[in-house]
């Protein structure tokens, strides 16, 4: 029995190496996933805002409120002559965040100026999320500049940690998510794939013919897909490291999660190729279905967010839990939750496994 | 060589209301090749993929080597070699990983370079099966379907598709296996490839068996006995022949007649002699299967090719050899 499994096994992995587009999609797709996701999420220069600065002071004073905005090294500054009509430059350069120092800014460092000696404007686009962001900062520092002015001290200090003890990227959240995508689409498309294939050129029919069984053939697809999803992980992985500068924790619980989410989506895909019979269709489905399911299992969107009927959709998807269970283990260090995440996997998998076994045909009729 | 390997009795198949093999019987001794002919949707192919294992029986039984079908299917499967209608093996294996595979299937399995020299595929061993064509497809199927060292080998419309010589290819393997002395079952549309390769055959039609026995046995039974075709004859030929046999037919110009006695041949030339008329030649034919089937069913049988349905489009894409 054993051996059958490992000849089909072998087998596939032959005919997978030699279908080059084949290999090449299979490593692409995970690699694209943590280009994007490491080239939006990275923090080394790209989560900067630009801030637009005319100062109408051009004062020393002023050169030293610019010089301590930039020096926190979350924005990026952009000068702007002073002489320059701004409502002009707006229209030319749509700057999302515009900082004007007014002329009068060093009336406010005389001492014995009043209240409102001064007022920095800042212009806005509402639209954009980073506006918060950079109003804060300005505000934040003309309530140093206020402190200091007033001869005060900080008595209330704040200080900056990440959610976690370790120190992580912002990409480390990420990851997770893609290797539980990753685990997905491999799977549930390659056995959509084969399955279709095999059935109407005629493979099954001469498997039948021979002693294997379809659990045991099955069981041969889950392994050889075992393989794939691994050679996945280890590009998401190599290549969020030497790109990204990302954290692996690959523990027991993760991989063990990684083989129960590849068995299950595996045994979906066959599920769905029990019922559709003809190969482009079946894949359109198998995209109808993964699709969906990418959005609605806070894998990339916090499901917190969700209305609540929305979140309740997200808590019947086996990718919920694969996603959970990869950022418990790999990144919140939460083993209990982990493992209770890979036990409702592990349940899926087992169902999911069985219905496939029991719904797949091999016979064309 | 006289054992018994398969026996089938009061073998009945229903689909729901549709009774595809209706109360069919026979043996095929071990070293024979027996073929199942008939049209397409006879119950050719349910009923050899009832003893394949592959479907199960309404009512019946089927011993395959002296094992019931139901009982022991695997055992079975491991004895037995089959080249399913419509073979495909994996495109991007080789001829011999393709072997290897299926070998890797079953408990005993021959050496593939062994069945690469026996199907004269040794030039074709490393090639991927998806650049071989439909001739060496097959003759890949039929290596596959011996990888088990099989007593009986199965193969269902092993020619269906092909082009001449491709099929010639194949009666040469179906005459190899013989001669290595494997039980061959074939099924085919075509009666003369059934005529030339089968020891004895049965003819199904509707599910039953409409004849059974040799060739020869069920020619000489259900056969219209020897015509003679008198080509190009004159009108005064015509006539002369027609007086002496009001049934003969002829057809612009071609005259046929039915031999029923040994005299009857002389007796033409006779005739022909005196009528002083012109004709081009004399030539006598024996019955064929075909001429069998359609004095049985009143229909032709492979006269041409099936409708081509998606599944046969298929088959079509075969290259030629």
């Amino acid at each position: 029995m054993t051996n059958r499994i490992l000849v089909a096994l072998k087998g596939e992995a032959k005919g997978f190496f030699r279908a080059k587009s084949t290999v090449f999609w299979t490593i692409a797709f995970p690699l694209l996933l943590i280009l994007l996701f490491g080239a939006i999420f990275s923090n080394s220069g790209g989560g900067k805002v630009d801030l637009y600065i005319q100062d109408l002071s051009d004062s020393p004073l002023s050169h030293s409120f610019v010089e301590n905005i930039n020096a926190t090294d979350s924005v990026n500054l952009i000068s702007i002559n002073k002489t320059a009509d701004l409502d002009q430059y707006i229209k030319d350069h749509s700057p999302t965040a515009v900082l004007i120092i007014p002329a009068n800014f060093e009336q406010a460092f005389i001492p014995g100026a009043g209240p409102n000696a001064t007022q920095l404007l800042v212009r806005l686009d509402p639209t954009q999320q980073s506006a918060g962001i950079v109003y804060s900062i300005v505000y934040g520092f003309a309530g140093q500049a206020n402190l200091m002015l007033a001869g005060g001290t900080n008595v209330i200090t704040t200080a900056r940690g990440d959610i976690t003890n370790t120190q992580f990227n912002y990409i480390d959240f990420f990851i997770p998510g893609v290797i539980a995508l990753t685990t997905m689409t491999t799977t549930a498309f390659w056995m959509v794939s084969v399955m279709t294939r095999y059935r109407n050129n005629g493979i099954f029919k001469k498997l039948t013919t021979t002693p294997i069984t379809r659990a045991e053939w099955l069981a041969s697809q889950i392994l050889w897909q075992l393989v794939v999803v691994f050679l996945s992980v280890a590009v998401i992985s190599i290549v969020g490291m030497l790109a990204f500068n990302a954290h692996m924790t690959l523990n027991a619980v993760a991989i063990a999660t990684i083989i129960l989410s590849s068995a299950a989506f595996s045994s979906m895909g066959m599920i769905i190729a029990r019922f559709i019979h003809d190969e482009e269709s079946a894949s359109a489905a198998a995209n109808a279905i993964t699709f969906p399911m990418m959005f609605l299992s806070g894998i990339f969107f916090p499901a917190s967010q969700f209305p609540s009927w929305l979140a309740s959709v997200a808590n019947i998807l086996p990718l919920t839990y694969v996603g959970n269970a990869l950022r418990d283990s790999m990144v919140y260090d939460n083993m209990t939750s982990a493992i209770g995440n890979m036990l409702v996997v592990a349940v899926f998998a087992v169902i999911l496994f069985i219905a496939g076994v029991f719904l797949s045909k091999w016979k064309t009729e | 060589m006289t054992d018994t390997v398969i026996e089938v009795e009061g073998l009945v198949k229903k689909y729901g209301q549709l009774t595809a093999i209706d109360g069919i019987d026979f043996t095929v001794k071990a070293g024979e090749v027996f073929s199942l002919l008939g049209p397409n949707g006879a119950g050719k192919t349910t009923t050899v993929e009832i003893m394949e294992c592959l479907r199960t029986l309404t009512s019946g039984k089927v011993h395959i080597l002296g094992m019931d079908v139901t009982k022991e299917p695997l055992k079975i499967k491991n004895r037995i070699g089959v080249l399913p209608q419509d073979f495909n093996a994996f495109d991007l294996l080789t001829v011999k990983e393709n072997i290897e595979y299926f070998g890797g299937m079953f408990d005993r399995q021959l050496p593939a370079d062994d069945l690469i020299k026996a199907m004269d595929l040794t030039e074709k061993r490393d090639e991927y099966f998806k650049n071989l064509s439909g001739g060496l497809k097959q003759r890949t199927g039929v290596a596959i379907s011996m990888v088990n060292d099989p007593e009986i080998i199965f193969l269902d419309e092993p020619t269906t598709g092909l082009d001449p010589r491709a099929r010639r290819d194949v009666w040469a393997v179906v005459r190899d296996l013989k001669e290595r002395g494997k039980t061959v079952i074939l099924t085919t549309h075509y009666m003369e490839e059934a005529e030339v390769l089968s020891d004895r055959l049965g003819i199904i039609d509707h599910g039953r068996f409409i004849a059974l026995g040799t060739p020869r046995q069920i020619i000489d039974a259900h056969g219209t006995g020897s015509r003679c075709i008198i080509s190009h004859c004159d009108n005064s030929c015509t006539t002369a022949l027609k007086g002496q046999w009001p049934t003969m037919e002829s057809k612009g110009g071609d005259v046929v007649i039915r031999l029923e006695n040994k005299n009857a041949l002389p007796e033409i030339i006779y005739t022909l002699d005196r009528s002083g008329g012109n004709y081009d030649q004399i030539q006598v034919t024996r019955p064929t299967l075909e001429d069998v089937f359609l004095t049985l069913t009143g229909k032709k049988l492979a006269a041409e090719e099936p409708e081509p349905t998606a599944d046969k489009k298929k088959r079509s894409k075969r290259k030629a050899d």
